[in-house]
């Protein structure tokens, strides 16, 4: 079997004159164990490599890819995205990044990772399911209880002399819990995310995911009421993935964000400090080079409530023009297709107010722990949402009676400009970081 | 694509430890896919995908090994991982492989990788003219055609061996209408399993012309309204409701892990007796329809609901197996990458006789509900919430002003028995239904039908 560095000279060396072309490739093994009912429910290996090339031919882009292609087959791949690329329009703004430096991240391997076997692997998902089951009367049973890990390789080349490749290795957590009383089900659900499986705590994975679903059983629907609202970060991360793609300056270029326009205004309060970087190595998106070789960053996308720009890749920037560099925000979703823009680690900067004094500051209020229809009941270019949620009542600076068929509806600026406090209780969801947010004043309709 | 005795000796080599019965899901797919945006080819991408999986199981417990190579070697080695998840018992056993003929749910006329890419291009600069035609409010226009090949084999140990064909087409359109600072956006995507032959009854001009005018539309939209209230959901959309709803807690797997509200229900009313609900895997060239599964069960067409009492689940191997009953042919997995979840194919609510003109006419105060943008639900409670893309108020049994920014929300048994008139009506929608991180193409289906009292959540008070 060729070595990824192989198969990526290979398709280099099958560039065309006045062709630009990269090669990107990947391999990576991935292993997950879920328990049920004491036993292993499920036990999944994967082991996967591709291939994807990108021609630009005359200001022409195509892409074409294969799943482990042999040396042909490499060859074969450049000569499709070739004659896509002949199929395309011709776009003076597209053209490959040029290389620079890279200072690379080896914190993101984890060499002892490999180390752990499949049979420990097996104990750690069966002790979190049997520690989950026994800690509240009412969860006799899980949805999900899952242990993970992953290591993978990336590669990219190209004839403008881009060269870059890192290994990161990765680990993860997840419970959905189901609590019974009567003929009630709640489902909570937790999970976290580490470099190595041991490196995660499980039991507070566990603990959280028990209290998620208990604290919502004999759940009622309130009357419709402007309140204060709380989104714990569960339901906050919900909403940055709304506004990551709106922050996307291909969404922007083509008109398609409530935010194109607003670059040096105000678009929200104070409190709201939104960053992406791919630098900060304590959040799942870390990596040394974006999709396309180029070195990641810190982009500070709004200061205090201030937009100051967008995500870009080279395309973007260079379609930008006033000088607008590539923030390194190049994202693939593997090697089946051609970078587009996307986040890194996306995270709401953590506030000063610790989480029972958000509570006070929100009595009479709700807490909200989750929210539903996200993707579908929100309008990255009107602003506009309507989403469901579940929740607690906020009664005397604590967590009160429990919430459910309710529904949010607002606009992102009216939400952004009203939030009036974020907490320090800051973590990542994937790649997406927040603390708790207050906000001032929302509708919940319920009724 | 693989060797019939290099397949066997995979599934022996699964069963080292025993197990119940093993499995090889092999692949390879070949897919097209073209994006034009603001009037110019953005992206031609073509892809050659190629993978095999690896399944043993014991009762509902599995193991599941895949790998991007086919040779004996990386096959073998997905087999002993595979197998690590059983102890130690006595190997077991495979049965002779025997071909089995599928029923050839999913013919082709006319095969989309022979027609040139320009051609292809062609249909989208059709979606981009059209919908650029419909009004000067529309503002962009994005059209995306992507077509896949799909070869598959699946041989288990108990003797199956089943190759199929799945030839997928779709063509999207996406369009966004601006008024000022109001912006509003439309989308259409007819599917299916089949050749470009599709693309007869179902024009890239006809697509392009229905997102432009529901983006066109919603430009006159006030916020919806907050509240209970009557809704009376269009042809085609009442499906989606009810696959979210309804159809998730009737999957199998949800069922044994005590997660379905609907566990204890079979056999009584937890719908309206006006309601006929069918799960149909062999519907000719559907989205979700199939020969066989991705387990090598034949297709089937599952009743769900007669007279709104309930029939049964939606059941994979393993769990009907556990249950005791025969398996309903919906084990799907998105690829070689995935073990088999228990899916939906093609869920429909079966028209009823109301003249579906009369349904608005006879409704006082409401919303109508045309497009729906998806939705989520929690199977364990039933709770429900849809985002409305395209809605508009009844007044007076009259169809009125459109609205937007509304959500549907609910639980399951409460709305699905509060439906009190269904039409003759039916139409289908298709869509890429999400569960466990696969994405299974699925159809849907209704007539127009009333939900007599179910909660709107909207901006307008």
């Amino acid at each position: 079997m060729a070595d990824l560095r192989e198969l990526v000279g290979v398709a280099l060396a099958s560039a065309g004159p006045g062709e630009q072309l990269e090669a990107f490739a990947e391999e990576g093994l991935h292993t997950e164990v879920s328990a049920l009912r004491g036993e292993v429910e499920g036990m999944r290996f994967a082991e996967s490599r591709g291939l994807g090339v990108r021609v630009i031919f005359e200001d022409r882009l195509g892409y074409a890819w294969a799943a482990d292609p042999t040396e042909d087959e490499v060859r074969d791949v450049v000569r499709r995205a070739r004659e896509n690329a002949a199929l395309a329009e011709p776009d003076e703004h597209q053209g490959l990044p040029e290389p620079g430096p890279i200072e690379p991240m080896p914190e993101l391997f984890r060499p002892g990772s490999a180390d752990i076997t499949v049979d420990s692997k097996v104990r750690r998902a069966l002790d979190l399911e049997a520690y989950t089951v026994s800690r509240d009367p009412r969860v006799t049973k899980v949805d999900l209880a899952q242990i993970g890990d992953s290591v993978g390789r990336q590669v990219v080349a190209s004839t403008l002399g881009i060269d870059a490749e890192y290994t990161q290795t990765g680990a993860w957590v997840v419970v959905v819990t189901l609590a019974v009383d009567g003929d009630e089900t709640q489902t909570g659900y937790s999970f976290r995310l580490a470099r190595g499986l041991d490196e995660l705590d499980q039991e507070p994975v566990a603990d959280e995911a028990v209290d998620r679903a208990v604290r919502m059983l004999g759940a009622t629907k309130p009357d419709t009421a402007r309140l204060p609202v709380v989104l714990d970060p569960f339901a906050a991360s919900s909403f940055l993935g709304v506004l990551a793609g709106a922050l996307n300056a291909e969404n922007v270029l083509k008109g398609r964000s409530l935010f194109a326009d607003l670059v040096g205004q105000k678009v929200g309060a104070d409190p709201f400090t939104l960053v992406d970087d791919g630098r900060r190595l304590d959040g799942p998106g870390a990596c040394p080079f974006d999709g396309e070789g180029v070195a990641s960053s810190r982009t500070e996308l709004f200061t205090a409530g201030r937009l100051n720009g967008f995500l870009h890749n080279a395309y973007t920037a260079r379609r930008a023009g006033n000088g607008q560099r590539s923030t390194g925000n190049a994202k693939r979703g593997g090697y089946r297709g051609a970078p587009g823009v996307g986040t890194s680690n996306f995270f709401l900067e953590a506030g000063p107010r610790s989480w029972s004094d958000l509570l006070e500051a929100a009595d009479g209020g709700v807490l909200i722990q989750d929210v539903s229809g996200v993707h579908s009941g929100a309008n990255p270019i009107s602003g506009e949402f309507s989403v469901g949620a579940t929740g607690l009542r906020i009664t005397g600076g604590h967590l009160g009676e429990p919430l459910r068929e309710m529904t949010i509806a607002s606009t992102l600026p009216d939400m952004l400009t009203g939030i009036t406090a974020v907490g320090s209780d800051f973590r990542f969801f994937s790649s997406v970081g927040t603390p708790s947010i207050l906000i001032g004043e929302m509708t919940l309709a319920g009724v | 694509m693989l060797d019939p005795e290099l397949v066997a000796d995979v599934l022996r080599a699964a069963r080292r430890h025993g197990g119940d019965f093993s499995e090889v899901f092999a692949e390879e797919r070949s897919s097209t896919s073209i994006r034009l945006d603001d009037g110019t080819v953005e992206e031609l991408t073509t892809g050659l995908d190629r993978g095999a999986g690896v399944r043993v199981t014991r009762g509902t417990s599995y193991g599941y090994a895949y790998s991007n190579r086919l040779d004996r070697d990386s096959l073998l080695e997905a087999a002993a991982a595979a197998s690590a998840a059983l102890a130690g018992d006595a190997p077991g056993a495979v049965v002779d492989l025997t071909t089995v003929q599928g029923a050839g749910t999913n013919t082709v006329q006319r095969a989309a990788d022979e027609v040139p890419a320009a051609t292809k291009v062609a249909w989208l600069r059709e979606v981009d003219e059209v919908a650029r035609g419909v009004s000067p409010e529309v503002a962009q226009v994005v059209g995306i055609y992507g077509d896949s090949l799909q070869h598959r084999l699946i041989a288990t140990s108990d003797g199956r061996w089943v190759e199929e064909d799945r030839p997928r087409i779709r063509l999207v359109a996406q369009v966004v209408a601006r008024r000022d600072d109001v912006i509003q956006t439309g989308w259409d995507g007819p599917a299916a399993c089949a050749g470009v032959e599709f693309l007869d009854l179902h024009p890239p001009a006809v697509t392009a012309e229905r997102a432009a005018r529901r983006a066109v539309t919603m430009l006159d939209s006030i916020p919806a309204p907050a509240g209970e209230m009557a809704v009376v959901v269009a042809d085609g959309c009442g499906g989606v409701l009810f696959h979210e709803a309804v159809g998730h807690p009737l999957e199998a797997d949800a069922v044994d892990k005590e997660a379905s509200v609907y566990r204890d229900l079979v056999g009584t009313r937890c719908a309206s007796e006006l309601v006929h609900g069918v799960d149909d895997a062999t519907i000719p060239n559907g989205w979700g329809s199939y020969d066989f599964d991705d387990e090598g069960e034949p297709s089937r067409r599952t009743t769900l609901f007669t007279e709104g009492v309930l029939h049964g689940f939606l059941q994979d191997r393993l769990r009907a197996a556990k249950m005791g009953v025969l398996p309903t042919g919906n084990g799907r997995r998105e690829s070689y990458a995935h073990p088999p979840i228990v899916r939906m194919t093609n869920t429909n609510i079966l028209p009823g006789d109301a003249d579906p003109e009369a349904i608005v006419r006879d409704t006082d105060r409401g919303v109508y509900v045309t497009g729906l943008g998806g939705g989520q639900v929690n199977p364990a409670s039933g709770d429900f919430v849809f985002g409305v893309s395209e809605g508009f108020l009844i007044e007076h049994g009259e169809i009125t002003t459109p609205v937007r920014g509304a959500n549907l929300i609910g639980r399951a048994i409460e709305v699905m028995s509060s439906v009190d008139v269904v039409g003759s009506d039916f139409d289908t929608w298709e869509g890429v239904c999400g569960k466990d991180g696969q994405g299974a193409p699925v159809g849907s289906g209704s007539p127009t039908l009333r939900i007599a009292r179910i909660t709107v959540g909207g901006t307008g008070g």
